[in-house]
């Protein structure tokens, strides 16, 4: 498969997980070690990721 | 001198020097619309990324997110962090409209689409989308300043003054010199956004004794919210989807940002915009929500949600000095939002109305004078619409739900914009009655309140925008000579440039 499709399955499967942790997994769990740090962690994966793609764009000619 | 005069002597300061730096950037002003609406492409990266988080980011953000946080809790994190990880399509779309936008010369992204499908009603139906869907979310901008000036000024200041005051300098930094003087002055406003947050956090969280503690006695003294559902059962799934998806493609969705894709002047201005964007987004994000979990501990038990943040700045523990400041911190990130959407609409009508519909042969000259002319029009608009809002309450009426309602409407040009650039089936009128018919479905619901099965508008308008984008687009002709022609022009370029 082509990064492009590797790149859309990574991106659904960070948002599947946006629901399926905190709904399913962290619901009770009442600590700033539950919902709130899996968000805080979660999006930096998904910023990192980004990073690892863009980082690699290449300048063009004009 | 009374808290009054530093209010207003802090307004004044903020008003001067943003009408310095537009004059400066007035100097450097070119002709023609490119040069006006897009600053001729040639942004460098860091202005961009500044330029695109204070866009972005708006008085929802310390008013708005910090209020739903106040009453939602934790899933507003989650809300406001799915927008972000949203931003990692940034990686398919950032060079794509960068690069049509070059070839092609589009000033809008209804101009994009008009050419793409071949059709001026299709740039002119995405258009009067934004025109219409865009009015509400000027609207709690000007809101969120009011609020916050009417408190910090003791009630000095009526609410009305201080959107009016948001009004006229939103009108009269996009009309000094278009995109040049918005961004210039974006970049300011956005340094003083995230600088004056992080700073009064400080002081807030230092005098609950340090991260420690803080997060202690928000686990003990507010039960419930640190989960979703909260205890008190804000945030099931079906609101958390219901704010989260338009928020989700408001990247693409929102003319306003998605213009910006096409004013950065090379590759890495582009990597430094994504990038810069990304880290502020992110800080931001939290300096907000942890002010909105700051004002439970130290404003419990408001009745309106959005005034947590007004009430938690006249609070002793936080000088008015740095009151004053933040409040134009606010002020700053709401009027970077408002000019920089009122330019995109001006732009848009110019073009994809005036020029698109009614008079194909106006001159560069004459569709300037057009567009300078929507600007205080839109304003006004959106000023009244804030003046009727601002003395309601309730969940439909809170800055976060109406910012969210906005682009509910706006994300019904999602999938003419997915089509455009992946799909060659699609056609002008899948794209059309799509757009109409979803953001018909999502104003209907969010007027009458319906929520069938308990989702949101926005996710009933999608659905069936998809449906009939893709089953529309299968029994007409596409324009596909068009198609081919600006695919493979992309999938050439994108090689070239190792995107993906």
């Amino acid at each position: 498969m082509s990064k492009f499709v590797w790149a859309w399955i990574w991106f659904a499967l960070l948002l599947a997980l946006d629901i399926a942790i905190p709904w399913f997994i962290l619901t009770r769990v009442e600590k700033v070690n539950g919902a709130f740090l899996f968000w805080t962690v979660w999006v930096v994966a998904a910023i990192i990721s980004a990073f690892i793609i863009f980082l690699k764009w290449r300048e063009m000619e004009r | 001198m009374s808290a009054t005069f530093w209010v207003w002597f802090g307004i004044a300061v903020y008003i001067a020097v943003g009408l310095g730096i537009a004059l400066i950037a007035r100097r450097q002003l070119g002709v023609g619309v490119s040069e006006f609406f897009l600053a001729n492409r040639k942004v460098g990266g860091f202005v961009s990324a500044l330029t695109y988080s204070a866009t972005t980011y708006s008085a929802f953000m310390m008013v708005g997110l910090a209020g739903l946080t106040y009453m939602g809790g934790v899933g507003a994190l989650g809300f406001e962090l799915t927008y972000l990880c949203g931003m990692f399509m940034m990686v398919f779309f950032l060079p794509r409209f960068w690069l049509v936008g070059r070839k092609y010369g589009y000033i809008s992204p209804m101009e994009l689409l008009s050419d793409r499908y071949q059709s001026r009603w299709v740039g002119a139906t995405a258009a009067i989308l934004a025109l219409v869907f865009l009015v509400p979310y000027m609207a709690v901008q000007f809101i969120g300043v009011g609020y916050l000036m009417n408190s910090i000024s003791q009630g000095t200041i009526p609410v009305v003054g201080g959107m009016v005051i948001a009004a006229l300098c939103t009108i009269a930094w996009s009309n000094i010199a278009g995109m040049r003087s918005v961004a210039w002055t974006d970049a300011f406003q956005a340094l003083i956004m995230i600088a004056t947050s992080a700073v009064v956090l400080g002081v807030v969280i230092n005098a609950l004794g340090g991260f420690g503690d803080f997060f202690s006695k928000l686990e003990s003294a507010t039960p419930g919210l640190l989960t979703v559902p909260t205890a008190k059962g804000v945030f099931s799934i079906n609101m958390f989807i219901g704010l989260s998806l338009p928020w989700l493609f408001f990247l693409i969705s929102n003319p306003q940002v998605s213009q910006r894709l096409f004013i950065p002047k090379s590759v890495t201005a582009m990597k430094q915009m994504l990038g810069g964007f990304l880290i502020f987004g992110f800080i931001y994000t939290l300096i907000s929500v942890l002010w909105g979990f700051s004002a439970t501990l130290l404003v419990p038990g408001l009745e309106n949600a959005d005034l947590a943040t007004p009430n938690l700045l006249a609070l002793p523990i936080i000088p008015t000095g740095l009151a004053i400041v933040v409040m134009i911190g606010i002020t700053a990130a709401a009027i970077s939002t408002i000019d920089s959407i009122l330019l995109t609409l001006s732009s848009v009508w110019a073009r994809d109305i005036h020029k698109g519909l009614i008079n194909h042969k106006v001159s560069e000259k004459g569709e300037l004078r057009v567009g300078q002319w929507v600007i205080p029009i839109m304003a006004i608009i959106a000023f009244v619409f804030a003046w009727w809002a601002a003395g309601k309450t309730g969940l439909n009426f809170m800055i976060a739900p109406l910012s969210s309602a906005a682009s509910a409407g706006l994300l019904m040009a999602v999938p003419t914009i997915f089509g455009a650039f992946f799909w060659k089936r699609g056609t002008a009128l899948g794209a059309m009655v799509s757009m109409i018919a979803g953001a018909i479905i999502v104003l209907v619901f969010q007027v009458t309140g319906w929520k069938p099965l308990g989702w949101w508008p926005g996710v009933w308008g999608f659905i069936i925008c998809v449906i009939l984008f893709v089953g529309i687009s299968l029994a007409t002709k596409p324009p596909r000579e068009k198609a081919e022609e600006f695919m493979d022009y992309l999938q050439k370029k994108l090689k070239e440039g190792k995107f993906i």
